[in-house]
């Protein structure tokens, strides 16, 4: 009875040892592969948001109504470029027609209103952009620097130094490339 | 000297005797000659003052030809349009109402999908193909273009420009007409120069109406004379001889009565308007000014106007077949309309035609093809009456600038914020919804239709401020008296968020709440200068000790005041007003429950600002205002202003998505309506208004049901308003409500016991999630005495954080 229990146990011993090793293989490989699919998802979208966000950079983000959204202040911003504000303001608010909680667009206007002087109003579409972005998103990493940025802008142009200045510092450092000269040129949010 | 004197006087005598001697031959002809010099003199005077009146009346009529054209031609009333209605791809086509647009705007369906022209469309199952015409406007100008829009499952799933095949991110579709402002005679037209028509329009008209226009002076003698003759063979007046002058004469200046007086004056001032002006200005305004038919109440004038009403396009894209028609129906608009008399219309129309081959305007072959082509009508839309609220209220508002003179006659274009589809859904879902109480609840039925059961409802963009569909009462013909706007009536329990609002936000030495807080609802008494007050429940049960949440879910009025006194009524008023609150509040214990009179439009705005995260926004009607030269007048920029601190609002969105879910307002996911809705509902004293306000993170929606004259309606305002919301968004969003609230940094979560409101640690044995504003997480743990702290609770802390930044990056 003893030699049939121990021979049993002498058979039983390799296979749940494998098991166990297939196990823990299993278990690794679950393990890593899931480390690797937030890797990757995390890679992603930390190269799309980069280190100061690009509009054209979120072109294919979200449904199709932010989307389309997003197509039109594309276009907007072209507009800007190509000197034709009055086109760029339509486009912008046709975009808030298709998707009025898309924050890019109140972002964008933000960026408009401060390169025209307006400080009051790029303030008033900064705290619209602010309410409507997740901030617990990885893309709001790459808004920050303009959040910051434009409302150190913002209120400079509006007289106030003393408050422009610790935002505009951190953008500068956050995104020294974009926010080194204290503007955000409608080329560089494109 | 003297006799000299007697010499004269002597022959003078004989002279007398001589004269009197020859007096029965002379006689006669002396006394004719007398009379002829004074008929002649009478002649004379009489010419005189003949010439000298007419001259005078030659001038008053030229005095009034040159007041005419030289002035304001034309009285062209202001017209009021929707938003334009943007289409990309991914957009349900349900949704976007696309046939119900083009239909509206007047496109007409073609049968194949051959070249199309402008203004049609053609409707397959996986392809519709649209000819968009151009939209003229200062800065959002669309080319007229041939688009197809591919469909699939019920969705547009591309948009494709023809001929280059080029794919479009987005198609902006012309806005549409919502009304106009006329004046009495309530005439509309679209005023065109002669370089805008096709010559095929003019030739058609010349040659029906006066085909000697070209050489006249105005007066037709040779047409005068046979239109004489054809009506004396006839025995009745058959033909008339006018010319296109004196048409336009006796449109512009006289009356249409039918008297000697008239047509005198009616050649004469053809003839100066001839003398004063050339032939195309003369044509041009009479072009602009021909009565062409009745559209409802209002009618047809000019050319301009014809194409687009009739066949839905620009007056320069007509066909030859079309032009004809027009022409055609110049003779008799009504009684020759395609639409009534179709063959009358298609008799007189080939009539045309054939005048215009035989008059050597157009070629047999030419003809021929014309005769050929159907009637082919833009169909008659409704009357827009649903928006007639919205257009008053623009007046008003356009009144601060504009005079009601000016509106109706300078023809400017007003471009509001209505949404066209929003709006009808709107004003279908109150309608529909008001006479499905009185079925279900007989007593509220009045034979009365002045003292009937009303309502309204107004829909807003939180984040833009536009009113994108107001509806101020259920029949505008009988009250045009805008509830919405104008009425002010007791808020009831949609006051009741902002006491807790008032509670949440932050100040020194904390908030005086946290979600996470218990309020009392047991008994109360309050002393007030006309005596105590004692608040009660609906359920006129007192509940002890409740959480906050339940509180405002379940609509606890106990509860509420005494958190009002606690945190105090002036700030509760100054939470309210910062909202956009603008009536005045009273600053009494019952202001917590809403016994203040507001405007639904305040509380539309006052619930904006929290779905926009504590941005109030400023409330517009009108995008912008154009000028017929196509200047812009006048432009709205979007306004908003930070009035609440965003963690605070995203609180008070998410007690009241409590009430939308759990409480009150639940019922208002019952016909299945997914995504999130923040709303509260509202009964004032004896029900005597039912008040019904949701909003999603796009819309902000608020019904009011009630009596003009107040009296109980004897329901609650889950039975009478929630339905009215729930259909209209239901509607609106095809039940599926897209977007979140997003939740700001400065709000974190953290579980709780939810008997104690104390941090839930590990061991504590129940535990929810809860919201709370950074720096205002209990002081008090679960279970009481364990460690506190991240430090101390690290393992918890650490798996948390995990959850937390798997949740943020997956």
């Amino acid at each position: 009875m003893v030699a049939e229990a121990s021979v049993k146990r002498a058979t039983r011993a390799p296979r749940s040892r494998a098991a166990a090793v297939l196990a823990a293989w299993g278990w690794l490989a679950v393990v890593g592969g899931g480390i690797a699919l937030i890797g990757g998802c995390v890679g992603s979208i930390g190269a799309r948001g980069g280190v100061a966000l690009r509009i054209s950079e979120l072109d294919d983000v979200g449904d199709a109504r932010h989307q389309a959204s997003m197509r039109l202040v594309m276009e907007g911003l072209d507009a800007e470029i190509g000197s034709n504000p009055q086109r760029a303001l339509s486009r912008y608010e046709g975009a808030i027609k298709i998707d009025p909680s898309n924050p890019f667009v109140y972002l964008t206007l933000a960026r408009y209103y401060a390169a025209i002087d307006d400080p009051e109003r790029a303030l008033e579409h900064l705290d619209r952009a602010q309410s409507l972005i997740d901030p617990t998103t990885t893309i709001y990493r790459s808004v920050e620097p303009h959040l910051l940025g434009l409302r150190g802008w913002a209120l400079a142009n509006a007289g106030r130094s003393a408050d422009a200045g610790p935002p505009l510092a951190e953008a500068r450092r956050r995104a020294p490339s974009v926010w080194g000269d204290g503007r955000l040129d409608a080329r560089e949010l494109r | 000297m003297a006799n000299a004197q007697k010499r004269k006087t002597t022959a003078r005598k004989r002279t007398a005797s001589s004269t009197r001697r020859s007096k029965p031959t002379h006689r006669k002809l002396g006394s004719a000659r007398g009379w002829l010099r004074m008929l002649a003199w009478f002649g004379v005077g009489i010419g005189f003052v003949a010439g000298f009146a007419s001259s005078v009346v030659v001038i008053r009529l030229d005095r009034v030809v040159r007041e005419r054209f030289e002035g304001q031609r034309f009285r062209v009333p202001s017209r009021v349009y929707s938003t334009p209605s943007i289409v990309y791809p991914g957009l349900e086509v349900e949704l976007a109402d696309l046939r119900g647009t083009l239909v509206r705007l007047g496109y007409r369906e073609a049968s194949g999908d051959g070249a199309l022209e402008q203004g049609q469309y053609s409707w397959q199952a996986h392809r519709v193909r649209v000819q968009l015409r151009a939209f003229e406007h200062p800065t959002r100008s669309e080319p007229a273009r041939d688009v197809v829009f591919r469909i699939r499952g019920g969705f547009i799933e591309e948009i494709l420009e023809l001929p280059s095949g080029h794919t479009l991110g987005a198609v902006l579709i012309e806005p549409e007409q919502l009304g106009a402002y006329y004046g009495p005679d309530r005439s509309q037209r679209e005023l065109i120069g002669l370089e805008d028509l096709p010559p095929h329009l003019v030739d058609a008209i010349v040659s029906v109406e006066d085909q000697r226009f070209e050489a006249h002076p105005g007066i037709d003698v040779r047409r005068i004379g046979g239109a004489l003759l054809a009506n004396l063979r006839a025995g009745g007046i058959r033909q008339g001889g006018s010319t296109l002058t004196q048409q336009l004469v006796k449109n512009f200046f006289l009356t249409p009565e039918r008297t000697l007086k008239r047509k005198v004056h009616e050649a004469v001032m053809a003839l100066l308007v001839e003398l004063r002006y050339g032939k195309r200005e003369i044509l041009e305004a009479y072009l602009n000014e021909i009565y062409l038919g009745q559209r409802g109440s209002t009618e047809i004038h000019g050319v301009g106007e014809a194409a687009l009403r009739f066949f839905g396009k620009q007056v320069q894209n007509l066909s030859l077949a079309e032009s004809a028609l027009l022409a055609a129906l110049i003779q008799s608009p009504n009684g020759i309309s395609p639409y009534r008399n179709p063959e009358r219309a298609r008799e007189r129309r080939d009539l045309v035609l054939g005048l215009m081959t035989e008059q050597g305007r157009i070629e047999p072959e030419q003809r021929d093809a014309a005769i050929a082509e159907p009637l082919s009508l833009a169909a008659i839309t409704p009357d827009p009456g649903d928006a007639r609220y919205f257009l008053d209220l623009l007046r008003t508002q356009l009144s601060e600038h504009y005079d009601a003179a000016v509106l109706s006659s300078q023809g400017l274009r007003v471009y509001s914020t209505l949404e066209s589809r929003t709006q009808r859904l709107a004003a279908i879902a109150l309608r529909e919804g008001i006479e499905q109480l009185e079925r279900q609840f007989p007593a509220l039925v009045s034979d009365d239709p002045l003292r009937a059961l009303q309502g309204c409802i107004i829909a807003i963009r939180p984040q833009t401020g536009e009113i994108v569909a107001l509806v101020g009462g259920r029949d505008y013909q009988v009250s045009q008296f805008d509830r919405c706007t104008q009425a002010r009536r007791p808020a009831g329990s949609t006051f009741k968020p902002f006491v807790y609002l008032a509670g949440l936000e932050p100040r020194v030495g904390g908030p005086a709440i946290t979600l996470a807080s218990f309020v009392d609802d047991s008994p109360l008494e309050i002393a007030t200068p006309s005596g105590p007050w004692q608040p009660r429940n609906f359920d006129r049960e007192f509940h002890g000790r409740v959480g906050v949440r339940e509180a405002l879910e379940r609509s606890f009025n106990v509860a509420t005041a005494r958190l009002a006194q606690q945190i105090g009524i002036g700030r509760v008023a100054d939470v309210a007003h910062r909202l956009g609150i603008e009536s005045e509040l009273p600053l009494v214990p019952s202001l917590a429950l809403g016994t203040a009179d507001v405007s639904p439009l305040e509380m539309a705005r006052a619930y904006a600002t929290l779905a926009g995260g504590g941005v109030r926004p400023q409330i517009h009607s009108i995008e912008d205002l154009v000028d017929p030269a196509g200047n812009t007048v006048e432009r709205r920029e979007l306004r908003s202003k930070r009035v609440i601190d965003a963690g605070t609002a995203y609180l008070a969105t998410s007690m009241l998505q409590g009430v939308a879910h759990r409480g009150t307002a639940a019922g208002v996911r019952s016909t299945g309506i997914e995504g999130p809705i923040a709303a509260k509902t509202g009964t004032s004293d004896e029900e005597r208004d039912l008040w019904f306000i949701g909003y999603t993170p796009e819309l902000v929606a608020v019904v009011w049901v009630g009596f003009d004259e107040p009296r109980s309606i004897g329901i609650t305002s889950s039975q009478g308003a929630l339905p009215i919301w729930r259909r209209f968004v239901g509607e609106l969003t095809g039940g599926q409500i897209h977007g979140q609230f997003p939740r700001p940094s400065s709000v974190v979560v953290e579980d709780v016991d939810p008997v104690t409101g104390a941090r839930a640690l590990w061991g504590c044995p129940d535990r929810r999630r809860e919201l709370f504003l950074e720096g205002t997480l209990p002081e008090e743990v679960c279970p009481s005495g364990a460690a506190k702290g991240p430090e101390e609770d690290g393992f918890q802390r650490t798996q948390e954080r995990f959850f937390e930044w798997l949740r943020k990056h997956l």
